[in-house]
């Protein structure tokens, strides 16, 4: 790593004696990604799998609160840092924009903030805690996400975490040994392989069932019925590891399968990840030798032959205008990016609505059926489930198209290898927070006087028209037929008046229905529009910066070339030396960077 | 017999009578009729891997029901009392047909002759055991299962949307309140359904010995767990009770072997660290040679009967005094959580099993007569409305689920002493009104006079509003029903 950034370093004092300070603010920005590494690594699985001890036996600490019961309510990063500390992150004030604040808290006052028995149900509205520790483990930039237990991939918990994904470079998908992956868990894999394809598999608890092979070879048997053979299961046993700390039995480590695991998480993804740094900050670096060469060479090949400066001119004129042509907006790339993006934002939007909808339709004939009032509780989470299982399946496929619609423009961009700029859209996982609650429907409840008054309401109207009626035969207004009539309509009213208060309410759940599903649909329409159109920025501002650069070189050379053709022959001799010596220390520093990455290739193997 | 079962048979005669010639409806009123004579049916029911089968086995007192570490039950298997061991297979059309029984390591193996699960609606087993003479057990497949149909035919023989459910109490095993778990159980007590809350179900928090990683405080634990879900609001509205059982300590302590108390013995005598060490996982304490005595198909054996949580519990059994492997199997079975299970299920399910059949009944018979309308049926019908307004432990058990959900309200006050006569700490009349079990014949009836006359009281109340009326009848017919036992007793003296 402090190689690399040697290298940086080295490339970045050419840029500027070269007077290129638009490719030396690129080198220094690989420089800071490279100083200051981060690879994420989400820990998920549905509650009492033991993924909070999972972490702690990773870095063999008590980091995590572990308990019998439902341990974990608020997400825990525990990343690199010496000395030891703890803090939460809290959100800003309400009203202002999603500001946060860290408050440092003393490290065993941890579980009292992110615990579900010191903070139930994340009530104090921490948005996350992070712990940093000088392990070894994590010194590589490796930082571990503790996520609060799922009871069921089904519910918006599930939404959180997947919206979440992108942000990370690998999933741990933690289960235990006591049975076989389930329904949800796979419904859940599925989708969650469909944003990041860096998942991995935890087989936890081994220590505690004798079984625990035959449920591993059950579940590489689920994972490769879903095609899915090549993601890694590693079955540990937390309990021993720590065990084994404890009475720092190597024999005993060895046993619980951690090493295993921890050598995936460093030599794959670590590894990966670094890898993956080296080979962009290679081809940063590439890229900028490439572009100083290119104008010493011209300037030299004026110098020494200035018959063939003309030419020299003219081809170099002509490649510039070429590239002068990406730049603009009409530049294929650009308008395959444009036109790709507004399909897809319109066919997101057509997916969300249509998937909406539907569940619009299945409501409203849920409350046809019944009197909405009584159950509208549950009715109200049904429909909140329902609604983050659609928004969910929505972001998944909206993700794929975003990635694809990159790989496709850096297809048109003309020029080999070309690095994807990395779509990192964070703070997504709110997509469900602007939607306002459900309101409360009226359940329903007729007081037993309003009861009589409506009865007397109908009752009054027949007794006095049957009394005025009998009253031309001669009779009291209050006669036994006038009685009976008024009981008779009194009841008929009282009726009536139930059924026409049912169909109220239910046309008022309909409505309620119905604005919600609105409000869904405009808000998570909006927040996933704003998510493609930063993709869609970010894509676009990468690609225009390598044009730019590209046209600046190319310029850059002409005029190169264009001055030596003036150059005095007295300086010409000393001029063509001091280029050689330029060129040959450009030269040194493209072999150090294009022997970067070859050597390290390591097979991933599971 | 009591009068309500004597009813119901009348009106299942009088039915049998208007469907004459109609061989369908006649055969499902046969199953009825026979419904009433026999035991009272229990689902064995929860999500894959919960431990149904394992409890199926501990209630019984014997390893029948086959247990695996992958999902092994696949059909809806019947456990029913019988002199000779028996097992048929119903298939979903055709006539049942009796299959050879073989065994495995005790477990019964269940063929299915060729057909697929798909094809076979239940499997019948008749067992001599002395556990199943009041009791029919039903093992169900796992719901969320990862093979779907399999789900499908657990959900469809519980709470089927078009005909009464085959069990008539349900013990529903979770280990978490998982959102499928909350599913099912509001499935059960649809309110579109017009006989809703008709299955009343037992909640047992399963599988509690694997809780924190097997260490010894487990069960205590689990004792908080349990008490964490008996306040939940969602869970009380659904079940009649929450109880942590280990199950497969529940089975081990039902059928504990002499060898296997020997083995345990043994184990004991190891010195402590060295026996903390050999038990930190299954794999060590397998591959592990100390003590000597206990070879390596014992241990396999212990591992799988036990786990290691059972082995731990058992060695500090044996060390603070249990001398023998009766006294081990007690403690055990204490300990699991198992005794408390049956008497909840003598409790609630057992002292009301009578009512629950005949609302089993009458459903089904109100299905037939909308299914297939026939003349005559006006003859029925009074009966059948009569039979439900007759018949009281089902709103008793309706009311009570009500009042713990807080769908039904009463004064603050009122509201413990209105579960207990209820019959939600039991249902014999002492514990209804909250004497000891020892109490005088006029106690009782004093209390309950008392009982009579405060709820009564309370129903007159000019400001008592309409569902607290409701609530308080139906509490004061409680009371009255003792006062008649008691006298009508009394009377035979």
């Amino acid at each position: 790593m402090a190689n690399l950034v040697k290298l940086v370093e080295h490339g970045i004092t050419m840029a500027r004696a070269g007077d290129r300070d638009d490719l030396s603010r690129r080198l220094e920005q690989t420089r800071s990604r490279l100083m200051d590494p981060s690879v994420r690594v989400i820990v998920v699985g549905e509650f009492k799998q033991g993924k909070s001890q999972l972490i702690n036996a990773l870095v063999n600490a008590p980091v995590c609160p572990v308990d019998d019961d439902i341990a974990t309510s608020v997400p825990t990063v525990v990343r690199h840092g010496s000395p030891a500390s703890a803090a939460v992150l809290v959100a800003g004030s309400p009203g202002g924009e999603t500001e946060l604040k860290r408050v440092p808290i003393a490290m065993d006052e941890l579980a009292a903030h992110v615990s579900e028995k010191g903070n139930p149900g994340n009530k104090r509205g921490f948005i996350s805690a992070e712990v940093c520790l000088p392990r070894k483990i994590l010194s590589g930039g490796l930082s571990l996400i503790d996520s609060p237990g799922v009871g069921g991939f089904n519910s918006v918990h599930s939404l959180t975490t997947l919206t979440a994904l992108p942000t990370a470079d690998a999933m741990l998908l933690v289960s235990d040994a006591s049975q076989e992956y389930t329904e949800p868990e796979m419904r859940f894999l599925r989708q969650a392989m469909r944003v990041s394809p860096n998942v991995a598999c935890v087989l936890t608890k081994t220590d505690l069932y004798p079984q625990w092979r035959r449920v591993l070879d059950l579940d590489r048997e689920h994972l490769s019925e879903g095609r899915q053979e090549l993601i890694p299961l590693f079955p540990v046993s937390s309990e021993l590891r720590l065990h084994a700390a404890r009475l720092e039995d190597q024999e005993l480590n060895d046993e619980s399968g951690f090493p295993q695991l921890i050598k995936h998480l460093r030599q794959e993804i670590v590894g990966n990840s670094e890898r993956n740094q080296e080979k962009s900050v290679r081809q940063d670096l590439l890229s900028v030798i490439e572009q100083l060469r290119l104008s010493l060479k011209a300037e030299l090949a004026a110098l020494e032959n200035p018959n063939g400066t003309p030419q020299l001119i003219a081809d170099l004129e002509l490649a510039k205008e070429k590239s002068g042509e990406s730049r603009k907006r009409s530049a294929r790339w650009q308008v395959v990016l444009n036109d790709g993006m507004s399909d897809l934002i319109s066919d997101m939007e057509h997916d969300l609505r249509d998937r909406l909808r539907k569940i619009q339709r299945e409501a409203e004939q849920a409350i046809d059926e019944g009197d909405p009032g009584k159950s509208w509780e549950q009715f109200t989470e049904w429909l909140e489930e329902r609604c983050a299982e659609a928004i969910a399946d929505t972001f998944v496929w909206t993700n794929e198209r975003a990635q694809w619609l990159a790989a496709k423009v850096a297809e048109y961009f003309d020029q080999d290898e070309m690095a994807l700029p990395a779509l990192r859209v964070d703070e997504t996982d709110d997509v469900m927070d602007p939607v306002e609650p459900m309101p409360v429907l009226d359940p329903g409840h007729v007081k037993p006087t309003q009861k009589i008054l409506i009865g007397m309401r109908g009752s009054y109207g027949g007794l006095l028209m049957f009394g005025l009626l009998t009253g031309v035969l001669g009779m009291a207004l209050i006669n036994p037929i006038s009685i009976g009539a008024g009981l008779l309509l009194g009841g008929k009213a009282y009726k009536e008046d139930m059924q026409g208060r049912l169909q109220r309410r239910q046309a008022e759940a309909k409505n309620l229905v119905r604005r919600q599903i609105d409000d869904v649909i405009f808000q998570v329409g909006k927040q996933l529009k704003d998510r493609l159109r930063l993709i869609q920025r970010s894509t676009r501002d990468h690609f225009t910066d390598v044009a730019e650069e590209h046209h600046r070189s190319l310029a850059e050379s002409v005029t190169a070339a264009q001055k030596a053709a003036t150059t005095f022959s007295s300086t010409r001799e000393l001029r063509i030396k001091a280029i050689r010596t330029e060129l040959e220390r450009v030269n040194v520093l493209h072999r150090h960077a294009s022997a970067l990455t070859a050597p390290q290739m390591v097979t991933a193997k599971p | 017999m009591k009068p309500v079962t004597s009813a119901a048979a009348e009106l299942l005669r009088e039915t049998t009578e208007l469907y004459a010639g109609d061989h369908t409806a006649l055969s499902m009123l046969e199953a009825y009729s026979c419904r009433l004579q026999e035991p009272l049916r229990v689902a064995v029911a929860g999500m894959a891997k919960a431990g149904k089968s394992t409890l199926l086995n501990a209630i019984i007192g014997e390893e029948i029901a086959a247990t695996d570490a992958g999902e092994c039950t696949k059909v809806v298997t019947w456990y029913r009392h019988g002199h000779v061991p028996k097992l048929t297979l119903h298939p979903v059309e055709g006539q049942p047909r009796e299959l050879p029984i073989r065994r495995r390591e005790g477990h019964l193996v269940l063929t299915l002759d060729g057909h697929r699960p798909e094809e076979v609606k239940h499997l019948v087993v008749d067992w001599p055991s002395p556990a199943l003479k009041n009791l029919t057990l039903i093992d169900t497949p796992g719901l969320a299962s990862l093979a779907e149909s399999v789900s499908a035919r657990s959900e469809n023989s519980m709470a089927p949307d078009d005909a009464p459910s085959d069990a008539d109490a349900i013990i529903y095993l979770m280990r978490h309140l998982h959102s499928s778990d909350v599913k099912f159980l509001e499935a059960l007590q649809d309110p579109k359904r017009r006989f809703s809350g008709a299955v009343s179900s037992l909640v047992v928090l399963s599988r509690v010995d694997e809780i924190g990683a097997g260490r010894i405080e487990s069960l205590v634990s689990a004792g908080r767990i349990a008490d964490r879900y008996r306040q939940d609001k969602k869970l009380r509205r659904l079940s009649l009770g929450i109880i942590p059982v280990a199950g497969l300590l529940a089975q081990t302590a039902r059928t504990l072997r002499q060898s296997e108390y020997v083995a345990l013995a043994e184990l004991a005598k190891v010195d402590r660290s060295a026996r903390e060490r050999t038990l930190l996982s299954t794999d060590i304490f397998l591959a592990s040679k100390n003590p000597s005595t206990v070879n390596e198909e014992m241990r396999t054996c212990l591992v799988n009967r036990f786990g290691i949580f059972g082995i731990r519990l058992a060695v500090v059994l044996i060390q603070s005094g249990s001398n023998d492997a009766t006294t081990l199997a007690q403690e055990l079975a204490r300990r699991s959580g198992l005794d408390e299970l049956l008497d909840l299920l003598q409790g609630q399910f057992q002292a009301r099993a009578a009512e629950l059949k005949i609302r089993s009944v009458i459903m089904g018979v109100d299905q037939l007569l909308k299914d297939r309308p026939r003349p005559g049926a006006e003859r029925v019908s009074p009966m059948l409305e009569r039979l439900l307004s007759a018949s009281h432990e089902p709103r008793e058990l309706r009311l009570l689920m009500r009042l713990r959900s807080g769908a039904a309200t009463l004064p603050r006050e009122f509201a413990p002493e209105a579960e207990q006569l209820l019959g939600g700490s039991g249902t014999s009349v002492s514990k209804r009104l909250g004497l000891p079990e020892e109490a005088y014949q006029s106690e009782i009836e004093e209390a309950a006079l008392a009982a009579v006359k405060r709820w009564r009281t309370l129903s007159e109340h000019p400001l008592s509003d309409r569902a607290v009326i409701d609530v308080c009848r139906t509490i004061v017919r409680t009371c009255e029903g003792i006062i008649e036992d008691l006298q009508s007793t009394a009377d035979q003296r």
